[in-house]
């Protein structure tokens, strides 16, 4: 067993690249079990061992690939606290929030064996729980559209500016409108700890989405 | 470092979004139903 520091081995990229492939997965996830898109847009496919659904539209894959792309850098340098997948209604106002609450321990003590395996094994449980969760959640109403928020700082923007020029793929900060929800209800969906990364996973509901 | 406080440097928490908006549900129900169309000219 060996302790590291952030800076070996380049572990914040490590992180940032397990992290932005699994938000792929569990974004695509979300878009399928809430029905923001028609479900013929998705397609079976084979992620951490288990079969989820991932979008087959073009633009809709782009637009996810180049949010997480800008949220990376952040993600790299442990400077993102929270990634948000807002859905909302045909006013725009939020109906249900995914937060994937995130934090990496500034000492890592990992056994390369067991690494790779663990993180797959706590992702996938995740992955799981996301592909059942509208058991617990109420219907959404029609119409609804989806954003994604990250919850930084103001000086860890600038991480983000070179990426989002080379994208054009501007970001901007989010009003009252995009981000208050009148009396949400909180459903905790998993909590993952690991070497490398801890996650908390809950949601955030409109008690009267109509 | 890390361990520095935020809040004294003026480093306030801010919550980001993309400036573009997620193609919209009635454009990919008309891609959706394109697809289904020249799938089945193919036929």
């Amino acid at each position: 067993m060996a302790t590291l520091t952030r800076q070996d081995l380049n572990f914040g990229q490590v992180v940032a690249d397990i992290l932005c492939e699994f938000l792929e997965v569990a974004i695509h996830m979300i878009l399928y079990v809430r029905e923001v898109y028609p479900s013929g847009i998705f397609q079976k496919r084979k992620k951490y061992n288990v079969p989820v659904q991932m979008s087959c539209h073009p633009d809709l894959n782009r637009y996810i690939q180049d949010t997480l792309h800008c949220i990376k850098p952040l993600i790299e340098k442990n400077e993102a606290e929270k990634v948000v997948v807002v859905i909302m209604d045909k006013e725009h106002h939020p109906v249900e929030r995914f937060v994937f609450e995130i934090s990496q321990p500034p000492l890592l003590s990992i056994s390369s064996d067991t690494l790779l395996s663990h993180v797959e094994q706590l992702l996938r449980a995740v992955i799981l729980k996301i592909s059942v969760c509208d058991a617990v959640l109420d219907n959404n109403p029609p119409g609804c559209t989806f954003t994604v928020l990250v919850h930084t700082r103001e000086a860890a923007t600038r991480n983000m500016e070179k990426v989002q020029v080379i994208k054009d793929f501007p970001w901007i900060v989010a009003d009252e409108q995009e981000v208050h929800m009148e009396e949400p209800k909180l459903i905790p969906l998993k909590t993952m700890t690991s070497d490398i990364l801890k996650m908390q996973l809950y949601v955030e509901e409109k008690a009267k989405k109509t | 470092t890390k361990n520095q406080n935020p809040s004294s440097s003026g480093d306030q928490k801010v919550i980001m979004l993309p400036c573009k908006s997620a193609p919209s549900r009635e454009r990919v129900q008309l891609w959706l139903q394109a697809k289904k169309q020249y799938e089945c000219l193919l036929r």
